[in-house]
């Protein structure tokens, strides 16, 4: 990986947030400059992402809690409620998602 | 439901019994499993006289309950030589319920080569020859249409296409949907069977028939009530299926890095936004005219998953456009447009072959240059082969397995003769374990909906690791089972997972449609265990051993980017997954 690389992140949103990158961004990944870390709800905050629109994010192809760190170089995604199945078991979203806003969606207070 | 009816071809006699006893208190793959175990020699050849095919509905089946539809149908496998059950959404189900019909068997193959239309309604069961319109080579849709004409528009139909009046092993069984478009009870080759037995079409008129008796009515309509407001409180219902359908998990898969691409050769692709569910989305937006985004495969359903994928014109393509076969095509096989991909799945509706087993097999005939890579042109040439059909299209028609040898390959990505699907085992380990283990062949839906507490259970797993795997495989066949025998779309288990008040509102309408006392324990864990144990006897008899349960050993010295992981369980770790506690271990 470049210094010029790892001065940047990638960027995805999935189900719904596509279509707001793209409507934003024009297109998807999103590059964006970074020259510090920045956790998953910061960037969130950046991007206006509602944190209860998250339930996951991904750091470099893992599961991760939304206040995970982020560092210049990474490639993240953010994931709204709605994965199905035993898929957000297999994958790890149960243990990254308790503390999560979004978490109320999905098991209600 | 108290009609157990009999459909023998070598005699073209029909006889309606009532429901032997032991049978009363099962439904969908519960019965058809016991059925299957109970009168089917395990070692037959499936396409011989002594296999049986079985068509049951769930126990909630016909009722209001929410997403209650699914038609089970059960057989020996002519793909895999197991036991099978497969099930499926459209009107069949429903019908054969509020009919009072537990179960139609179909035994026997008749002497002489002609093909027959079984048709049921409130009177009685005939045996037609089949009209010869429908025979050699007519597609599904066109065959919907003819019978529908000729018994009316709203019958439900079960239909061996194409594929299955050649036998080939990835036949699937063809049910007419609300709409008159194709639901598949696709796995395994059921199809076959059906044509072994010269069985056409079965139609079923339920003109007359009342309402599906329930014992307690009012606590039937409560727990339904809050049934239907668990799953659509939930945004995997609410946000994620309705408008993405099952395609959602292309762009999670491949970020996960659990996608498998060009034959299993790597988990993640950079054409992922060509085929993801997001662009599925937009695509039907966009184009208007016959595109739905959502769609329900039967009446009754509220998740709506499925969704009418229309051409440029806006004209209807395909339905039911699913992840594992928009995966199968666009990822493993390597085809970067969703217009050829939604061509070649219906296609492969119109003709009756599993979408995975045949995408998978494409996949391989890539690799053995039997086909262009990601050529799908070439791939709907091939496809429609089938029909015909020519060598390279029963090969196709055979399945991945058979396309292996054909071609010589060692990564062949089968369990038990049966393709497995979209998602990669090195990196997402725990379906790995349920691809080896589970008595129907490499499934993902064979280990769907979790049985224990998902929350205490699924905490500290790491896709990634082998730490807590087993259980949840374990944990998960065992509650599949169980809802496989309700009927319900296993669908419902994203928000029941979430809410525990969702599961005993599923036992609640059990019980108050029956008149029973079922606790959760007794409704789901035990009946899943009892469904898993009969399969693996059958297996057993069958000449299945543990050996069996095990992944293709690329998949141990292959690694897989990004996350570059082997397939590491050892065989005595994959066999824990049947050693249920305290009770005789299920390995052979």
């Amino acid at each position: 990986m470049s210094e010029e690389t790892k001065k940047t992140i990638e960027v995805r949103g999935f189900l719904h947030l596509d279509a707001v990158f793209r409507k934003k961004n024009g297109s998807i990944p999103l590059i964006m400059e970074l020259e510090e870390p920045i956790t998953g709800t910061a960037l969130a905050e950046k991007l206006e992402i509602p944190w209860d629109e998250v339930e996951v994010i991904f750091v470099n192809g893992f599961v991760q809690a939304l206040d995970y760190i982020i560092h210049p170089g990474d490639r993240v995604a953010f994931l709204p409620p709605g994965c199905p199945g035993p898929y957000r078991l297999a994958l790890g979203f149960y243990g990254k998602n308790q503390k999560n806003e979004a978490n109320f969606k999905i098991k209600r207070k | 439901m108290n009609k157990f009816i009999r459909v023998d071809m070598t005699t073209l006699k029909v006889t309606t019994e009532k429901v032997p006893e032991k049978y009363v208190g099962l439904g969908g793959r519960a019965l058809t499993s016991n059925f299957v175990n109970d009168e089917v020699k395990p070692t037959c050849h499936a396409l011989g006289k002594n296999n049986k095919l079985i068509f049951a509905p769930g126990l909630l089946s016909g009722t209001t309950a929410p997403n209650s539809g699914r038609i089970s149908v059960g057989a020996k496998s002519p793909l895999t030589g197991t036991i099978k059950e497969s099930n499926a959404g459209g009107s069949f189900s429903q019908k054969m319920a509020k009919m009072g019909i537990k179960a139609l068997v179909v035994e026997g193959i008749p002497a002489d080569d002609k093909f027959y239309v079984i048709k049921i309604d409130g009177k009685r069961v005939t045996i037609d020859e089949a009209p010869a319109e429908i025979l050699g080579g007519c597609g599904n849709y066109k065959a919907i249409e003819v019978l529908s004409g000729k018994y009316g528009e709203k019958v439900g139909i079960a239909l061996a296409g194409p594929a299955g009046e050649y036998r080939l092993p990835s036949a699937n069984i063809s049910f007419k949907d609300p709409e008159g478009n194709i639901r598949s009870a696709g796995r395994g080759g059921l199809g076959a069977v059906m044509g072994s037995k010269k069985i056409k079409a079965i139609v079923i008129d339920d003109t007359g028939a009342g309402a599906v008796p329930i014992a307690e009515p009012e606590k039937f309509r409560a727990a339904s009530k809050v049934f239907a407001k668990v799953i659509l409180d939930h945004p995997v219902a609410g946000q994620g299926l309705a408008a993405f359908g099952t395609n959602v998990l292309v762009n999670i898969m491949n970020e996960a890095g659990g996608l498998p691409s060009k034959n299993f050769t790597t988990g993640r692709i950079d054409w992922n936004d060509n085929i993801s569910g997001e662009t599925v989305n937009a695509t039907i937006k966009e184009r208007g005219g016959d595109g739905k985004v959502s769609h329900g495969c039967h009446a009754g359903c509220v998740i709506r998953c499925s969704q009418w994928y229309p051409d440029k014109q806006g004209k209807y393509i395909t339905s039911g456009f699913e992840y594992e076969t928009i995966w199968g095509l666009g990822a493993d096989a390597g085809i970067k447009d969703l217009d050829e991909i939604a061509y070649i799945d219906r296609e492969m509706d119109d003709i009756g072959v599993d979408s995975i087993e045949t995408a998978v097999a494409v996949a391989a005939a890539m690799e053995g240059g039997l086909l262009p890579w990601g050529d799908g042109k070439a791939v709907l040439d091939a496809v429609k082969q089938i029909a015909v059909p020519t060598p390279l299209g029963r090969l196709l028609g055979s399945g991945t397995e058979a396309i292996g040898k054909a071609c010589g390959l060692f990564r062949v990505p089968v369990v038990k003769g049966q393709s497995i699907p979209a998602y990669d085992p090195r990196n997402v380990k725990g379906i790995g374990l349920t691809y080896a283990t589970t008595p129907m062949g490499a499934d993902h839906t064979a280990g769907y909906c979790i049985a224990n507490n998902i929350l205490s259970l699924g905490g500290f797993i790491d896709p990634l690791k082998k730490e807590g795997q087993v259980d949840i495989s374990r944990f998960l066949q065992i509650g599949t089972a169980s809802i496989d025998s309700t009927g319900c779309c296993l669908f419902i288990w994203f928000a029941l997972a979430d809410s525990p008040e969702g599961i005993q509102a599923l036992v609640d309408m059990i019980n108050a449609q029956y008149g029973l006392s079922l606790s959760v324990e007794e409704a789901v864990v035990e009946l899943g265990k009892s469904v898993l144990k009969v399969e693996r006897a059958f297996n057993k008899a069958a000449g299945f051993t543990n050996a069996h349960d095990r992944l293709p050993e690329f998949f141990e010295y292959e690694p897989c980017a990004p996350h570059n992981l082997v397939w590491d369980f050892t065989p005595e770790e994959i066999d824990e997954v049947y050693n249920f506690e305290g009770e005789e271990a299920l390995n052979s």
